[in-house]
């Protein structure tokens, strides 16, 4: 006898994920882009040392049993570091794009529905901050107000406001002549219930794609920033202070600049994986085409 | 308008010694008989490496070890530092020199050297040109200090003249004639052009011609085929301008370069790991790095903090973390080797943490929580993060503010300093160090507007005292007075390792810095 009962709908998250994991490309991103989440925030349990104590005696060591990854010139572990180091570029890296998420959501929906004047003027900032290397404007702001966490964070999101700001614009002023759109209008539905209502769930889509693959350049800014001494203040752990460590120290020991290396590159494979596979799901056209 | 009645290579020949040499001459070629060779001592390029840029080829405005490196090289001073380990002088352009009394020098100048471009023999008109300009205020020159308490040079000949100072001055003979005050430009050459030049001289006079510039790349000396002294021994130096030591490193083991000052991480693995055909010789250096407090800053108003502070950190833990154990701890300012050195330091180099404990208590201070400026250097880094663990053994929270060059030597004019990290680069006499830290130098070069009638003092009277013995021990007590303050915690002079390949033969000052013109092949 057959089955006539129609199977549940998945939920759209659920539809993500079920499009997600049976992609080969999303379930390698997701499972690293989960295992960087896990290790930043379980950060305190997996690092076997305590990331800024000094051991000098013990420094500059290879790998081995009691330090996994060696030591650096303080003779901190640096498996631990690594770890805290995680916890640091994610806390630059989620805020900073949380943070440009929301201001450029807000200006790319003023932008693209407002009159033409104010298009006008925020496309006009939007090109000035773009107008800046973002680099060089984050070592010369660096370089003024000093290093530190929330000195990054707040120069990359405000440089990275005009990407997503641009991305909301321009699906907005598509999505201002759409016909569902008329017909709210000729309801009598008011702009902001428009804007919150029917463009908003439209732009979230491209956006989070958007902002996946963001997120390992953010990571990257940030580890430069540490690297070049501009970032985070020591002793804190950053995967940057451990490249400019292991710089220093490359012809003595290796160790360190790989140690600090291999996570920035396992959070750009993870997240532009996770990113490309987001694309694939959330775009209707190439949803179920692996993106050809 | 009359000629002068001078030229700048001596021939001196007459008649009948130019027959008789003619004869000689004559005889040697028919018995087949080579000459010598009178210069080209060996052949070829020395290519070499500068951590900077030059900034100025005019002795006036010149900025240190690196502008001095070439001017050395394509200039004459009366003396020139002998190349060794030990701190002296020798002849160059003078042929002779004599302190007649406290404040008299007589010079003689050699009748083989002249200027380049045409601009004639070296006179002592040139000598007198060279030093008064650095005093003129019209000029604004960086280098015055240098030349102390100069009051005018006598020309008494035409190579023969007097160098006239207000009062005794010491210094004179170790940092002033021989280094970079002392280089002798050509009178009539600065004048052509208007007084001063830049980064291009007009004429020059060493045993290497200034031959270009590329900026941020590098400056080519030639050998000078008019020089008359001892022979230069490389037709041609490059002097590379590559800041990043690791880079010159490479460079050096690529065979890019001949000659190089290693980084202290490396000296281990290069002493360990030897390259072939290469040489690494370590250096004492007379920079000074020190921990200093301000005293203006309310924070660091108590006494009883800065010794706690004095005594918590811990320098042998630095030298293991930020020098690799290449560097010694230091006593003070004045290195070893010079007068005035310390054998011992009044807080001692290794932590005594009961003591700074004691200290902490009787400071009566809780929850104090500090900011340490630090220039951004790995070594500083390390060495700040050391400090910031010492300190947090006695309850101090220590915040490290990392600043690029352009901001952190700013810092001497911010009353709001409160620690920092500092490294000055030093000159082989003790004036030179004492200078930076007297009243009148508080917001500028004394960050720690450090401010003592007695210290003051010292500096003046030891500049000027003959006895070695009691100016020796007037810097003693002068470095007693900086510590006993509680803004001062000395950590090293660090140290200058340089490799060579065993094809050169360099010649260097007993800090290890490059005296080009002596350079030889080996």
């Amino acid at each position: 006898m057959t089955d006539l009962t129609v199977p549940k709908p998945r939920s759209e998250l659920g539809e993500i994920v079920y499009h997600l994991v049976r992609d080969p490309l999303g379930l390698t991103g997701l499972v690293i882009v989960l295992l960087i989440l896990a290790s930043a925030l379980f950060a305190p349990w997996i690092a076997p040392y305590d990331p800024i104590a000094l051991n000098v005696p013990d420094r500059l060591q290879g790998p081995g049993a009691a330090h996994l990854l060696g030591t650096d010139q303080l003779g901190r572990d640096t498996f631990s570091r690594v770890i805290w180091g995680g916890r640091v570029a994610l806390q630059v890296a989620l805020p900073t794009i949380g943070g440009a998420i929301l201001i450029g959501l807000l200006l790319g929906m003023i932008a693209g529905y407002g009159p033409k004047w104010i298009d006008n003027l925020i496309v006009l900032l939007f090109d000035t901050v773009r107008s800046f290397p973002t680099v060089m404007f984050a070592l010369a702001v660096v370089a003024l107000v000093g290093p530190s966490l929330n000195t990054v964070i707040v120069v990359i999101m405000v440089t990275s406001v005009p990407t997503y700001g641009r991305v909301v614009r321009t699906l907005t002023q598509s999505l201002k002549e759409a016909e569902f759109i008329t017909a709210e209008k000729s309801l009598g539905a008011s702009t902001p219930r428009i804007m919150t209502v029917h463009i908003l769930p439209n732009v979230l889509g491209p956006l989070a794609v958007l902002a996946a693959m963001d997120i390992p350049t953010v990571v990257g800014l940030e580890a430069g920033l540490s690297f070049l001494g501009m970032g985070v203040k020591p002793p804190t752990p950053s995967w940057g202070s451990l490249l400019n460590d292991g710089y220093n120290l490359i012809r003595n020991t290796p160790w360190l600049i790989i140690a600090g290396g291999i996570p920035l590159i396992l959070t750009t494979i993870g997240f532009t994986f996770l990113g490309e596979a987001l694309r694939d799901v959330v775009d209707p056209k190439l949803r179920g085409k692996g993106g050809k | 308008m009359t000629t002068p009645n001078i030229s700048w290579t001596r021939i001196g020949l007459p008649r009948r010694s130019f027959l008789k040499g003619a004869t000689a001459l004559g005889g040697l070629a028919a018995t087949g008989l080579m000459l010598p060779r009178p210069a080209h001592a060996a052949e070829g390029t020395l290519k070499t490496r500068t951590y900077a840029d030059i900034r100025s080829m005019d002795p006036a405005f010149s900025q240190g070890v690196v502008d001095e490196e070439i001017q050395a090289a394509i200039y004459n001073k009366l003396i020139q530092y002998n190349p060794g380990r030990q701190w002296g002088w020798q002849l160059d352009a003078a042929d002779m020199i004599e302190q007649v009394d406290d404040t008299h020098i007589n010079f003689a100048l050699k009748d083989t050297i002249g200027f380049t471009n045409g601009f004639g023999a070296m006179t002592a008109e040139d000598v007198k040109f060279s030093f008064e300009r650095i005093i003129d205020d019209t000029l604004e020159s960086t280098n015055k200090p240098d030349w102390g308490p100069l009051d005018h040079v006598e020309v008494t000949g035409e190579r023969t003249g007097t160098i006239v100072l207000k009062n005794a001055f010491q210094p004179l003979w170790s940092i002033t004639l021989p280094y970079i005050a002392g280089n002798i430009v050509s009178k009539a050459a600065f004048e052509s052009v208007g007084g001063k030049i830049d980064t291009q001289p007009v004429a020059t006079s060493g045993p290497y011609l200034h031959a270009g510039w590329e900026q941020k790349q590098k400056t080519t000396l030639r050998r000078n085929p008019d020089w008359q002294g001892e022979p230069a021994a490389f037709d041609e130096i490059q002097i590379y301008h590559i800041d990043d030591e690791k880079a010159a490193e490479i460079a050096f083991e690529a065979g890019e370069i001949d000659f190089t000052r290693v980084s202290l991480d490396s000296v281990e693995r290069l002493k360990s790991s030897p390259i072939e055909g290469t040489t690494l010789d370590e250096y004492p250096s007379l920079y000074y790095v020190w921990v200093g407090m301000n005293l203006d800053n309310p924070k660091m108003a108590n006494p009883k903090l800065r010794q706690a502070i004095q005594y918590a950190i811990d320098v042998p833990t630095i030298m293991a973390a930020a020098y690799f154990g290449a560097a010694e701890p230091s006593t003070g300012i004045i290195a070893p080797g010079l007068p005035g050195h310390r054998e011992t330091s009044l807080t001692g180099a290794a932590a005594n943490l009961e003591k700074a404990q004691a200290l902490m208590a009787e400071s009566g201070e809780g929850n104090v929580s500090l900011t340490i400026s630090v220039l951004n250097k790995s070594a500083n880094v390390t060495a700040a993060q050391i400090i910031q663990a010492n300190l947090a053994a006695i309850g101090i929270t220590l915040e490290i503010s990392l600043h690029e060059g352009a901001t952190f030597w700013e810092l001497g004019s911010d009353a709001n300093v409160e620690m920092v990290l500092n490294r000055y680069s030093m000159t082989p006499d003790p004036y030179y160090a004492t200078s930076w830290f007297i009243s009148e130098q508080a917001g500028i070069w004394n960050w720690e507007r450090f401010k003592n009638e007695e210290f003051d003092a010292l500096h003046l009277t030891a500049q000027s005292e003959a006895d070695p013995v009691k100016r020796a021990e007037m810097y003693v007590r002068a470095q007693d007075l900086m510590e006993e303050s509680g803004a001062y915690k000395f950590l090293t002079h660090e140290a200058t390792p340089v490799i060579y390949r065993n094809s050169i033969v360099p010649a260097l000052r007993p800090d290890g810095l490059p005296l080009y013109r002596y350079f030889g092949a080996a």
